[in-house]
């Protein structure tokens, strides 16, 4: 079967899959008895054995297969959990992410079979559930067929008639087989494939049984296995192959009749067996239930986990289909903007007809919904990139020998599709960063009184028209004389520089390309590409990050990025004959200030408004605006934040508050980072967008 | 980059026939492989972009998208831009980047064989412009400086 249609959407499940695995995990190795994680975990387990299967990726099956092995165990009480048995696990999630990966890069799994991992799972099954391992055998044989002796036969049995054709056949040299067939748990058309494999046995074989009947297997009224009792000439492996070769077809076992044909030895078995396959085919409908609309819903959550997330009514989209959609929406406010400029133009001549007016008005009211909806459509939870980082603080927690605790708060937070996708590198650069440099050893942090067991803090939420995503800890802090003294050693600065920088200044050094202060370079951090990775990355994505640190204590990074990239609320500025652009979102207030209240510090204009003490920025100096000042008693200031520093930017007079889309001035044309790109106004004129956070 | 320009040179060598626009530059004509040109426009009003690099004039809106402008003249180290009404902003698309080009005068499209192209002899050129030009094409008695697009768009 062509499969690749269904690929996006396994890699797309594979993955939730994992994470889920991953949670639970973590849970487990918390509350190793709690039950509800167990089966949890199970089930993710099998629905991603389900689906490698179904995608033909045999070496991802096997891995999870032996891993459902020790889950099974798990659950039934025969093995506890301990921190070895999921330090295995963990290193099974690894392996089979590196398969999903794989698959997504080439659309192959790879060649890594991983016999490690499967070696040490299948140690922990021998080692743990040997005592209880023969009361379970029915138990342990129900998912892996081809070792136990005993086949279910759908409980098969011959008429009198059909006996007597197998004795006939005895008679003329052809060999009688029963076998067993069983389709894949997620195949789509049981029917039709069971269909191929008595088309395909046409003429090797004759097929005197089969139980379901014929037709109920081709009404599907069969679970996912049927048995036929066949005469042929042929050996029984050319028949099974024959079957298997049948797509979708997991596996074809049975033995020969070697006399004339008796009651079914294995018929007392059957209800035991078929118990047992109940019990599992239970989690196995979940799986199969929901696989089937996935290409065209999302609700692929197992049931279980509905209890934690209710599952709402989701689709999947292409995000470029959303981002032609955004374009789409771009282009009308555009030609919104065009109509209100327009629509104005025409004051001082007749009187504007009313009806028009109140029509742009509405059609404004639309567009700013519609992007507003679209923009929601775009957003997600960063929980989708956080929720990987307590598994990653845990084995760093191992490997740097360091005992710490993540804790985390606002994963709800919402940011657009784009920022989430690039901003968990940055994210990741940071813990580690916290966690090898930051936090101190045990002993320190005993000699310093604080408690043994280091914090790293990550904390996501909203503030104003930016997503601020603060990464914290307890540990040591920014020890800001080293790092000067590093500076001056390795020349990045003069040690008269050293001298007259603050301590903000020293500490924005670390953000240099090839700056680590870490003394021995670890595994985890200090290789010197960490923090100015992490500075570009956020200001390609439109944010910043400032660092905040105190010897001893602790440092805290913030990062704020836009909540959305591609229209903003703006107000527009006019300087010289130029309009700026300058997002509302970093905008406190605007004051017309009389020139007389401007003082000077260290040279520099600065004004004192209710009690805070504000550095002007004259926009026409730094933008190079040609002509002269205008001579004014008053001057307008637009007062711009960034967390709680403030400037004032001074414009020669205010156009309006307006929607903008932001375009970007491309990659040759150098600019300041003071711009971050350009919009079309409505009459078809450019206007630069200042961004504020650089200049406060 | 090194690709496109060496792809460039093969059709140069190999090709029998190129077609480039003709434009007027100062007192000089200049060549622009056809292949470049996404649309020609009149000239129109460009938004100053402050502490850019001298010779890029600025932004327009070409049909809703941003495209920056630069002034070949301030590129070739020539005296600046003299805006009339036969000034024309060419359009050039090179990867995925589009840019405009200011032009004195558009004049016509010339089709130049390997035999009417003389590869430039950097003695005789401005060192400023020497770098952009490629070779120089002859049509009709007429000298072309024909213009390497790739490294005037490419090198700062």
């Amino acid at each position: 079967m062509d499969v690749s249609q269904y690929l996006e959407i396994f890699i797309d499940e594979s993955n939730e899959h994992l994470q889920n695995l991953s949670d639970q995990l973590m849970v487990l190795e918390k509350e190793p008895d709690n039950n509800d994680t167990i089966n949890e975990i199970f089930r993710a387990a099998h629905s991603l054995k389900g689906m490698a299967g179904t995608m033909g990726y045999k070496r991802m099956q096997n891995l999870t297969h032996d891993m459902e092995n020790v889950f099974s165990e798990v659950r039934n009480g025969n093995m506890s959990v301990n921190s070895e048995l999921v330090d295995v696990l963990f290193q099974c999630l690894d392996a089979l992410e590196t398969y999903v990966s794989n698959i997504q890069q080439n659309q192959d799994e790879g060649t890594d079979d991983n016999e490690p991992i499967i070696k040490a799972l299948n140690a922990f099954i021998a080692s743990e559930g040997k005592v209880q391992e023969s009361s379970n055998k029915a138990e342990h044989g129900s998912d892996s067929e081809p070792t136990a002796p005993d086949i279910d036969y759908n409980g098969i049995v011959l008429t009198d008639f059909e006996k007597n054709a197998v004795n006939e056949a005895f008679k003329k040299n052809l060999h009688t087989y029963k076998i067993r067939v069983t389709v894949e748990e997620n195949c789509i058309l049981k029917a039709a494939r069971a269909f191929l494999v008595f088309k395909n046995l046409e003429g090797h074989c004759d097929v005197i049984k089969s139980e379901p009947s014929v037709q109920d297997i081709e009404d599907e009224k069969f679970d996912f296995d049927f048995s036929l009792v066949v005469i042929s000439a042929e050996s029984f492996g050319e028949i099974t192959k024959i079957i298997k070769s049948v797509s979708e077809i997991k596996d074809a076992i049975g033995e020969e009749i070697k006399a004339p044909f008796t009651e079914d030895a294995h018929a007392e078995h059957h209800d035991e067996v078929k118990e047992e396959k109940k019990a599992d085919k239970d989690s196995k409908e979940v799986a199969v239930a929901d696989k089937k609309p996935a290409p065209a819903s999302s609700s692929k959550q197992p049931v279980a986990q509905g209890k934690t997330k209710p599952v709402g009514h989701t689709v999947r989209v292409d995000i470029e289909k959303l981002d032609v959609l955004m374009n789409l929406v771009s282009e009308l406010i555009i030609a919104k903007n065009g109509l209100v400029s327009a629509s104005s133009l025409e004051d001082g001549g007749a009187p504007v007809n009313q009806t028009f007016n109140e029509q742009i008005e509405y059609l404004e009211r639309v567009t700013t919904n519609l992007h507003e909806s679209v923009m929601k459509v775009r957003m997600m939870p960063i929980e989708s990139v956080v929720s990987k980082f307590p598994r990653m603080i845990r084995d760093l927690s191992k490997k740097l020998n360091k005992k710490m605790e993540l804790y985390m708060s606002g994963e709800d937070t919402e940011l657009d599709r784009t920022v989430i996708d690039e901003i968990g590198d940055p994210l990741m650069h940071l813990l580690r960063n916290s966690a090898d440099h930051g936090l101190e050893s045990a002993e320190v942090r005993k000699e310093r009184g604080k408690p043994e067991v280091g914090s790293i803090f990550l904390d996501a939420y909203q503030d104003g028209n930016n997503v601020a995503i603060e990464v914290r800890d307890d540990g040591n802090g920014i020890d800001v004389e080293r790092v000067r003294n590093k500076a001056i050693e390795k020349g990045t600065i003069t040690e008269e520089q050293a001298a007259s920088m603050s301590d903000k200044d020293i500490v924005d050094l670390l953000f240099k390309p090839s700056f680590s202060t870490a003394e021995k370079i670890t595994d985890v951090s200090g290789r010197g590409v960490g923090l100015d990775v992490v500075r570009s990355k956020i200001e390609a994505l439109g944010g910043d990050i400032e660092v905040k640190t105190i010897y001893g204590e602790g440092s805290t990074f913030i990062i704020r990025l836009p909540l959305t990239l591609a229209i903003i609320q703006a107000l527009m500025v006019k300087v010289g004959d130029e309009k700026f652009a300058i997002s509302l979102g970093s905008i406190q207030r605007i004051e017309d200030i009389n020139i007389n209240e401007i003082k000077y510090v260290h040279a520099k204009e600065v004004i004192h408004l209710r009690g805070s003490v504000i550095p002007l920025i004259r926009l026409r100096d730094l933008l190079d605006v040609p002509g002269e000042p205008l001579e004014q008693e008053n001057i307008t200031v637009v007062i711009v934040s960034k967390g709680d520093k403030l400037a004032g930017l001074v414009v020669d007079s205010l156009i309006g508050q307006m929607e903008i889309v932001i375009k970007s001035l491309g990659k040759y044309i150098n600019i300041n980072k003071m711009i971050s790109g350009a919009t079309i106004l409505g009459d078809g004129s450019v206007a630069l967008i200042i961004d504020a956070n650089t200049l406060v | 980059m090194e690709e496109v320009k060496a792809l460039d040179k093969n059709e140069e060598n190999n090709a029998i026939a190129v077609q480039y626009i003709v434009v007027k530059i100062g007192n000089e004509q200049y060549g622009i492989n056809i292949q470049y040109i996404d649309n020609i426009v009149r000239n129109q009003r460009i938004t100053r972009v402050p502490k850019s690099q001298h010779y890029y004039k600025g932004v327009i809106n070409l049909r809703g998208e941003i495209v920056p402008v630069m002034s070949i003249r301030l590129k070739l180290g020539l005296e600046d831009d003299d805006y009339t009404d036969k000034t024309r902003i060419i359009i050039l698309k090179v990867d995925t980047a589009t840019i405009g080009v200011i032009v004195d005068q558009v004049k016509e499209v010339v089709t130049l064989e390997n035999k009417d192209v003389e590869k430039a002899n950097k003695t005789t050129l401005d060192e400023a412009a020497s770098g952009y030009i490629s070779g120089i094409g002859k049509s009709k008695e007429e000298l072309i400086s024909l213009l390497d697009i790739v490294s005037l768009i490419e090198e700062g």
